[in-house]
């Protein structure tokens, strides 16, 4: 059987997690049967780690220790402005690291975003273990195609810690364009997408030809998404509450989770109808008035005015991205909508002006982006498939020069892998060490765009001035990922280099956390009923087994496949429970399977099993 | 694995023909032209560049041969991919690729220089045809201006989608003739126009770096000026030109282009920086001083600037 592997949308909001299945790319529902999980984690008051549902939940009652939106933080430093912006609306705390890197205060714990993101990746690995009933270890995980080097290098960091090979990392928007080209090997067609999340913005123009993929241009903003809309509609209903009362409601974190689930219902309500009713009893109170209501009215219209700016905002990537691919709207042969924003009528209507033809149908904006990635992991490990994928580099790289320009070395929208030269020549007499700053962007000025790291050049070859040439390759992996690499042209050795700014993890660290993750993996499944429980199923297995028989005969006189396949995919996941020691999904599995068995036993007794009939 | 492949190669997973084709690319890879690269001639349309490349990609990408045991040929496989893929870029744009065609007539093979000779004539016979059909059209009378105007405008479209920006302009500027009221075909060739003018800045532009990684100033000046000309609002390229002219020894030239760059970005701390510093060369010290001045109001901790202000 061709070796399992799993794609993952690991969302801003929601994640799913994917695979081909029998020739066809299928969403795998979690194990409470939803194919969306929210990209939540918390720490519950009795200690226990939440994700997902269950995690979103309780955020009302517990917003401090609910992590949300954790792909906001990825692969930032702590003193970033991006970072420092989105912070501001955060529901927890984050403190800096020892490398200007963010940390999560999660109770005790002070985690980086890359190991809270791997607590989402293990359940929805989990997930699909509990579908296959067999292990699952390798994966590719989806980042938004505008994402940096070093948000793509923590995303990977994370699906180290969850335990997974993680062997490729994609763009979101070639992954949902995977997901409509699949099967469409014949067609020729230049199309673009639109994908607009809860956290992000990325828009991309891609040439389809014979099963090759190939990116022309993307581009994007990382903070630009569902969430702002959402934050329109808060203050929208924060600021005359405060004019009124005095209170301004943002400032209570309680008050604050509240205004937002209740924000984005409305919003997402409005996609559907022309007026909302936003109802928040008892939000707050002051000693004089007792208890305070919010009670609001709000119309399509005007949140329509609300977020004109922001949808201008998209359309404004939209025109640079086609301007870098050489196209014009009108020209491509079709658009696809991705992420849960892009339901909101009025975004559909403004990509429908500006393409001047109706977004396509044919891909499900939810799911697009976990089944692409499913294909891109079937296309990679698996012979028979015949499609590829060139994607490209968002950004521009370079390094930084004499009067703190920035000298472009691999110019955006260059397909990847690639990889380029820059060769140093000492300036000094005997000079040992150089300093390469390596930056990724598009501005003149070298500190307008994100560093990527510090590079030292140590152990040169003493020599005059100008007499040592130094090779400096970049590369940049088809993930994404740049490394730095360098060699002495004269002597033909390779030079050391190391790292001395970056604010990902250490090999040390990740190796620490993945550890501590499979840990608590193996705690999970530790659980002193658990040997009651074995003892229980294995009774099961063989009750099973006795009246699989009969059971077989009663399929074929009048009572179908059906129930003898869902009895079997039922045991199939108690078994892997009952390998891998998960004791509370295991409970579950045995009340199902007992009422499986008192039915199917009372459909055997009626005569449906008996000879002859 | 594929049985097949592995007994072709011992033990190495990749099909014998990519083996051999490796193999030759390395012998003689590096004489050969881009067009040969991809296994194409000098006279293909751009439709057959981009289907070619993306047929060469399925074999030599890496990813098309992912996890295999490729022994030598993985860095190969990788190395060639990434010059089919620059042989692309440069052959996919109708401007850079005259350049190409240009600049390297004399390297092309016999075949590939007739060729590039016979597309240039052939574009010139079509260039022809095209302004003839344009001024038939131009004779269309009443009504049927408008759908002539329409016609026109497809053709446009199909135009650019194939990377001949120029043919497309030619169409629009008739369209636009027949029809001026139409909206949608002025707007398209101010697009186009802009656009190719951004493309010849971005190419000159190019070489100015280029040529300036070479040391070559007096060749990088005039590239720069001349990505200047074309987009006068391209801050680099007034940059570029004062970088080179200064390297060059011209503190006098170099300064006029640096105030251009000022002139266009005015929050842009790095030209203000080298203008303030051309013009203490010159001892025009009170100008220099005002530009200090004014670095130090946006960035009041600007080390570098403080110390040439007391310099001063
Ligand atoms: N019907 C709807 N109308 C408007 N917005 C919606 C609707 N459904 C979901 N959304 C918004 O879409 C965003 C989530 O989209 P999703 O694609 O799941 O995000 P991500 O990829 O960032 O996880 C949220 O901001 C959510 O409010
Ligand atoms: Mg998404």
């Amino acid at each position: 059987m061709a070796e399992l592997v799993i794609g993952i949308d690991l969302g801003t909001t929601n994640s799913v997690v994917a695979s081909v299945h029998g020739g066809s790319p299928t969403v795998i529902p979690n194990r409470s049967g939803y194919r969306l999980t929210p990209s939540v984690v918390a720490l519950a008051r009795n200690g226990k780690r939440l994700v997902g549902a269950l995690a979103r939940r309780q955020a009302v009652t517990n917003a401090e220790r609910t992590v949300v939106a954790v792909k906001r933080l990825m692969g930032r430093r702590f003193s970033s402005k991006s970072l420092q912006e989105s912070l501001s609306r955060l529901p927890y705390t984050v403190v800096a690291g020892e490398r200007d890197d963010p940390r999560i205060v999660l109770g005790e714990q002070h985690l980086s975003p890359a190991e809270v993101s791997a607590m989402i990746l293990t359940e929805l690995r989990l997930d699909a273990e509990a579908f296959f009933g067999e292990p699952v270890t390798k994966a590719v995980i989806t980042v938004p195609a505008y994402f940096n080097d070093g948000q793509r290098a923590a995303t990977k960091d994370a699906g180290r810690i969850a335990g997974l090979d993680v062997i490729r990392i994609i763009n979101e928007p070639t992954a949902a364009s995977l997901a409509y080209g699949f099967g469409k090997t014949a067609l020729e067609k230049q199309i673009a997408i639109f994908d607009l999340g809860g956290g992000t913005f990325d828009f991309t123009v891609l040439h389809m030809f014979k099963g090759v993929f190939e990116v022309e241009a993307t581009g994007g903003d990382t903070l630009l998404g569902g969430e702002d809309f959402d934050a329109r509609i808060i203050d929208w209903l924060a600021e005359p509450f405060k004019e009124k009362h005095g209170i301004d409601l943002r400032t209570d974190k309680m008050a604050l989770q509240r205004l937002r689930d209740a924000s984005e219902k409305a919003k997402c309500e409005l996609s559907l109808l022309k007026q909302v009713e936003i109802n928040l009893p008892f939000i707050s109170a002051t000693p004089k008035s007792g208890a305070l209501h919010l009670q609001s009215t709000l119309t399509r219209d005007q949140l329509e005015k609300l977020t004109g700016d922001l949808i201008e905002r998209c359309l404004g990537v939209c025109a640079q991205v086609m301007a870098d691919a050489k196209v014009q709207a009108p020209q491509l042969g079709d658009i696809l909508l991705v992420g849960g924003q892009t339901r909101m009528p009025k975004i559909q209507d403004a990509v429908k002006t500006l393409f001047a033809r109706e977004p396509s149908k044919g891909v499900n904006p939810d799911e697009a982006v976990a089944l692409g990635a499913a294909i891109q992991g079937s296309m990679l490990l698996h012979e028979e498939s015949d499609m590829l994928l060139l994607d490209v580099t968002p950004h521009s790289l370079g390094i930084t020069i004499a009067g703190g320009f920035f000298q472009k070395i691999i110019s955006k929208n260059t397909t990847v892998p690639t990889s380029a030269h820059h060769v140093f020549t000492t300036v000094k007499d005997d000079q040992v060490s150089a300093k390469i700053t390596v930056v990724q962007g598009e501005d003149e000025v070298a500190a307008k765009n994100e560093l990527l790291g510090e590079f030292m050049l140590t152990g040169l070859r003493k020599a005059p001035r100008g007499a040592v040439d130094i090779d400096v390759i970049f590369d940049i992996s088809a993930d994404g990922i740049v490394s730095v690499s360098a060699i002495d042209v004269q002597t033909g050795v390779r030079q050391s280099i190391t790292v001395t700014a970056s604010s990902g993890l250490t090999e040390d660290e990740i190796k620490s956390a993945a550890k501590s993750n499979e840990d608590w993996m193996l705690g999970q499944k530790e659980d002193p009923d658990f040997q009651d429980r074995k003892a229980k199923a294995e009774e099961l297995f063989r009750e099973f087994e006795a009246l699989w028989p009969r059971l077989t005969r009663a399929a074929q006189n009048g009572l179908g496949q059906e129930p003898l396949q869902r009895a079997q995919a039922a045991l199939s996941v108690a078994r892997l429970q009952v390998a891998q020691k998960e004791s509370e999904g295991l409970a579950g599995s045995i009340d199902r399977l007992e009422r499986m068995l008192g039915a199917l036993k009372g459909a055997v007794e009626r005569g449906l099993g008996q000879e002859g009939r | 694995m594929s049985a097949a492949a592995r007994s072709a190669g011992g033990g190495i997973d990749l099909p014998a023909d990519i083996q051999r084709e490796l193999r030759d690319l390395e012998s003689r890879g590096d004489a050969l032209s881009y067009y040969r690269l991809l296994g194409l001639t000098a006279d293909v349309d751009s439709p057959s560049i981009r289907r070619a490349y993306l047929e060469q990609s399925k074999r030599f990408h890496p990813d098309a041969w992912y996890r295999r045991d490729l022994g030598e040929f993985g860095p190969l496989l990788t190395k060639w991919f990434q010059r089919m893929a620059a042989a692309y870029e440069v052959l996919s744009d109708e401007e850079t690729r005259s350049a190409y065609d240009r600049e390297h007539l004399s390297e092309l093979s016999e075949t590939d220089r007739l060729a590039v000779e016979q597309r240039a004539l052939s574009r010139a016979e079509q260039d022809r045809r095209e302004v003839e059909r344009r001024a038939r059209l131009l004779r269309t009378k009443g009504f049927a201006r408008v759908g002539a105007a329409r016609s026109l405008y497809e053709q446009s479209l199909t135009f650019a989608l194939n990377g001949e920006r120029m043919h497309a302009i030619g169409a629009l500027k008739a369209a636009r003739e027949l029809d001026p009221n139409r909206k949608e075909i002025s707007a398209r060739l101010v697009e186009l126009e802009r656009e190719q003018a951004k493309a010849r800045a971005a190419s000159a532009l190019l070489s100015g770096r280029e040529r300036e990684v070479q040391q070559n100033w007096a060749g990088a000046q005039s590239a720069y000026v001349n990505a200047f000309q074309l987009d006068a609002r391209n801050a680099s390229a007034a940059l570029g030109a004062a970088r080179s002219a200064s390297a060059a020894g011209d503190a006098q030239t170099a300064a006029t282009w640096a105030a251009r760059a000022v002139e266009i970005q005015p929050d842009d701390i790095g030209s203000r920086l080298l203008l303030a510093k051309l013009l203490a060369a010159q001892a025009l010290k009170t100008r220099a001083r005002a530009e200090l001045k004014i670095i130090l109001d946006k960035v009041p901790d600007h080390k570098e600037a403080r110390a040439l202000l007391k310099g001063l």
